[in-house]
C-alpha cells in the first residue's frame, strides 16, 4: 500500500517496533496503579467487603471489555483503538465521542497519577522531619517529564513502562508474602472486618470505584499501529494483562483489608504504602513506596501515550483541527497532540480533588464500555463472523456484551450515589461536545475516506 | 531553606527545563518542515507492518 | 451513477487555533463548573458521634492500634503530634435520593446514547455510500 516508514520519502507514521510485552506493560502499566491508589475508595463508598464483592464484579465487567475489545482490535487495528473501531461500525459522532471519552479517562488519570505521587513524595517529606513540605512541584515535575519522555518516542518509553510494571508488580507480591496471609500475625480481618456500613445498597455503590482495580486495560488497542504483529499481541497482551489484574486486585484487597479499619482505608491516598508502614519494616516502607511512585509513573505515561494517540487520530481525520495529526519526523510520535494536553492534565492535577479527578476518569470510560457492548453487537451484525478475517473470535456471543451492559448500568447507579452531579456536569460535557461536533465541526471531515478497512460493504447497507 | 526545599527548587527548574525543551523542538519542527510532510500520516493497515529494528529509530532506512 | 465525492472545506489557521481553544475552555467549565458552585461532593455526611473516645466510636482494640499507628489519636484535639481520627471516623456518604432525580439521570444517559447512535447512523450512511458507491 501507499504507507512508508521513510522520512525522505513523502509520508511518515508512526514507528511498528513493538512486542507483546510491551503491550502487556502499557496495559498493566496502566492499571496497576489502582491497586496502589484509588480503588480503596471503593472501601469507603461500601465499607470493606463490598470493595471486594465490587472488585470481582468489575473483574467480571474487565473481562467482558477484554474479550470484545480483542476481537474487534485484532480486526480494527490502528492507532487510536476503540475511536478507530467506532469509526467504522457505528458512525462519526459516536466516534468523536469515543475519541473524547478515552482522552479524558487517561488525562484524568495521569493527572490522579500525579496528584499521588506528589502526595507521597510530600508525606515522606513530612515523615523524615521537613516543614512546610509542598506537593506541586512534583506533582508538575511528573507531568512534564513524561511528556517529554512520551515526545522523545515510543520504543524508550515503553520500555522504560516495562520495567517499572514488573517492579511495581513484584513489590504487591513481596508484601502479600511478608504479611505471612497465611497466619494472624500482622493479618486481623476477624478484628477488622465489621460487616456492611450502608448495607447491599453500599455493595452496589462500590462499583463506582471497583472499576479502578482495572480502569484503561483497553488502552492496550492505543499501540496497534505501532506493535510488529497486533492480530497476535494484542488479544494476547490484553488478555495476560487482565489475569495479572485480578490477582493483583484480589492480592491487594486481602492485604489491605486485614490491617487497617475501613474508615482509614476507605479514605487514604496511598493505601498500599500505608500496609507497608503498619509492618513496621523499613525495607518494606521503602519498597512500597518505589512500587507506588513507579506505578504512578508507568500508569501516567501509558496515559500520556493513550490520550495523546487517541488526540492525534482524531486530528488526521480531521475531528479535531488537522494539525493535531502531525507525526514528528525524527522521533515519530504525534508531539503536537502530546504537547497540547500536558496544560490540561496540569490544570486537573493541581486544581482538582483525587476523588474528583477519578470520578471524572471513572465516567468516561464507563461511557466508554457501555459504548463497546453496543459495538460489538453491532460489529457482528454488519461484518458477520467468515466475512472479514478477525484475529481473534470471542466466545459466548453476545453473552459477554448483555453482561458487560447489565454491568454498566448497575455501574452509572453506583456513580449517581454520592456523585450525582458530577454525572450529570459530565453528561453536558459530551452532550455540548457532540453538538459541536455534528453542528460544526463535522463540515471540515472527508467522508468516504475515513472508512479505511479493506473490508466489504457492511450487511444492510 | 532546608534539603526539601532544594528538592523542590530543583522539581521546578527540570520541569521548566522540559517544557522549555518540547516547546522550542515543537517550534523548530514546524518551522522546519513543510505542514503536508508532518501530517501525511495515514490509518494505518495490518498488511503492511513493517517490522523496523528498534535502533534505526531514527528512520535511516 | 456515483455522486461526487464531499469536498470539505480546508480550515484555517485561526479557525484550527479557535477550535483547539474553545475545546479547552469546555473541557475546564465541565471541571470547574461543578467545583465552583460547590456541587461536587454534596452526597456527603457526618455521622453523630458525642462520644469521641475510641470505644465511643466504636472502634476494638485492634482497630485502635492501627489509628494509631497510622498516626491518628482519639478525642477532638491533636495530641503528640497526632491528628484526631474522629473526622474521618465519622465521614459518611448520603445515598438518599428522590426518584425524580434518579429518573431525571436514566433519562439524561439514555437520552445522550440515543441521540449519538441516531446522528451517527445518518452520517455514517453518507460514508458507507461514498465509500462503496453506492447509487
Amino acid at each position: 500500500m501507499s504507507q512508508t516508514t521513510a522520512v525522505h520519502g513523502e509520508r511518515i507514521s508512526l514507528l511498528r517496533v513493538l512486542g507483546p510485552g510491551h503491550v502487556w506493560a502499557l496495559g498493566v502499566g496502566i492499571v496497576l496503579v489502582g491497586e496502589y491508589m484509588g480503588w480503596n475508595f471503593a472501601v469507603g463508598k461500601g465499607g470493606a467487603i463490598a470493595a471486594l464483592v465490587a472488585c470481582w464484579f468489575a473483574g467480571l465487567l474487565y473481562t467482558c471489555v477484554a474479550m470484545i475489545d480483542s476481537e474487534v482490535t485484532s480486526t480494527v487495528a490502528a492507532a487510536g483503538g476503540q475511536y478507530a473501531q467506532a469509526k467504522h461500525i457505528i458512525g462519526p459522532l459516536m466516534a468523536f465521542n469515543v475519541g473524547l471519552f478515552l482522552v479524558f479517562a487517561y488525562t484524568m488519570l495521569e493527572a490522579a497519577n500525579a496528584i499521588t505521587l506528589g502526595y507521597l513524595v510530600q508525606t515522606v517529606g513530612s515523615m523524615s522531619g521537613f516543614e512546610n513540605t509542598h506537593d506541586k512541584p512534583f506533582i508538575v515535575l511528573t507531568i512534564m517529564f513524561l511528556a517529554w519522555l512520551n515526545y522523545r518516542g515510543v520504543y524508550a518509553t515503553l520500555t522504560f513502562n516495562l520495567v517499572i510494571t514488573a517492579i511495581a508488580f513484584v513489590a504487591i507480591w513481596v508484601l502479600f508474602f511478608a504479611v505471612q496471609p497465611w497466619s494472624d500475625v500482622y493479618m486481623k480481618h476477624d478484628q477488622l472486618l465489621t460487616g456492611l456500613p450502608y448495607g447491599w445498597l453500599g455493595v452496589l455503590a462500590a462499583m463506582h470505584f471497583g472499576m479502578w482495580y482495572y480502569l484503561g486495560i483497553e488502552g492496550t488497542t492505543q499501540a496497534a499501529e505501532e506493535v510488529r504483529s497486533p492480530a497476535r499481541a494484542l488479544p494476547l497482551g490484553t488478555m495476560t494483562g487482565i489475569m495479572t489484574l485480578l490477582i493483583a486486585a484480589t492480592m491487594t484487597w486481602y492485604i489491605c483489608a486485614g490491617l487497617m479499619p475501613w474508615e482509614y482505608l476507605g479514605q487514604a491516598v496511598t493505601p498500599l504504602f500505608d500496609a507497608a508502614r503498619l509492618t513496621d519494616s523499613t525495607v518494606l516502607m521503602v519498597l512500597l513506596f518505589i512500587g507506588t511512585i513507579f506505578s504512578t509513573l508507568a500508569s501516567a505515561n501509558g496515559c500520556i501515550n493513550d490520550a495523546s494517540r487517541a488526540w492525534f487520530s482524531m486530528g488526521r481525520d480531521r475531528y479535531l483541527p488537522q494539525a493535531f495529526g502531525a507525526v514528528h519526523p525524527k522521533y515519530r510520535t504525534p508531539y503536537r497532540s502530546i504537547v497540547f494536553l500536558v496544560p490540561v492534565a496540569l490544570v486537573f492535577a493541581i486544581f482538582a480533588p483525587l476523588d474528583q479527578v477519578i470520578t471524572f476518569s471513572i465516567l468516561s470510560g464507563l461511557l466508554e464500555y457501555t459504548f463497546m457492548a453496543f459495538n460489538v453487537l453491532m460489529f457482528r451484525k454488519k461484518w458477520p463472523l467468515g466475512t472479514i478475517p478477525r484475529g481473534y473470535v470471542h466466545p459466548f456471543h453476545p453473552l459477554p456484551a448483555i453482561v458487560l451492559l447489565i454491568l454498566c448500568t448497575a455501574t452509572y447507579f453506583a456513580v449517581f450515589l454520592g456523585y450525582g452531579t458530577q454525572l450529570i456536569a459530565m453528561m453536558v460535557f459530551y452532550i455540548m461536545a457532540s453538538l459541536w461536533f455534528a453542528l460544526h465541526r463535522y463540515k471540515f471531515v472527508r467522508r468516504g475516506a475515513q472508512f479505511t478497512m479493506p473490508w466489504p460493504k457492511p450487511v444492510g447497507y | 531553606m532546608n534539603n526539601f526545599v532544594l528538592l523542590e527548587y530543583a522539581a521546578w527548574g527540570i520541569s521548566a527545563l522540559l517544557g522549555l525543551w518540547m516547546l522550542a523542538d515543537l517550534i523548530y519542527t514546524d518551522r522546519t518542515y513543510s505542514e503536508e510532510m508532518l501530517t501525511s500520516s495515514q490509518e494505518g493497515d495490518i498488511e503492511d507492518s513493517l517490522v523496523i529494528d528498534p535502533t534505526q529509530q531514527g528512520g535511516q532506512k | 451513477m456515483a455522486k461526487a465525492p464531499y469536498q470539505p472545506p480546508v480550515q484555517s489557521k485561526f479557525g484550527q487555533v479557535f477550535d483547539s481553544l474553545f475545546l479547552l475552555a469546555l473541557v475546564m467549565a465541565a471541571l470547574f463548573v461543578p467545583l465552583y458552585l460547590g456541587l461536587a461532593g454534596g452526597g456527603k455526611t457526618t455521622l453523630e458521634m458525642p462520644d469521641k473516645s475510641w470505644a465511643g466510636m466504636q472502634q476494638n482494640a485492634t482497630m485502635q492500634a492501627q489509628w494509631e499507628k497510622l498516626g491518628y489519636t482519639d478525642g477532638t484535639e491533636a495530641k503528640d503530634g497526632k491528628t484526631p481520627a474522629a473526622d474521618l471516623i465519622a465521614a459518611r456518604f448520603d445515598y438518599t435520593f428522590e426518584p425524580v432525580e434518579l429518573g431525571l439521570t436514566a433519562l439524561v444517559v439514555i437520552g445522550y446514547f440515543f441521540i449519538v447512535f441516531h446522528w451517527s447512523k445518518k452520517e455514517y450512511q453518507d460514508v458507507i455510500d461514498e465509500r462503496f458507491n453506492n447509487k
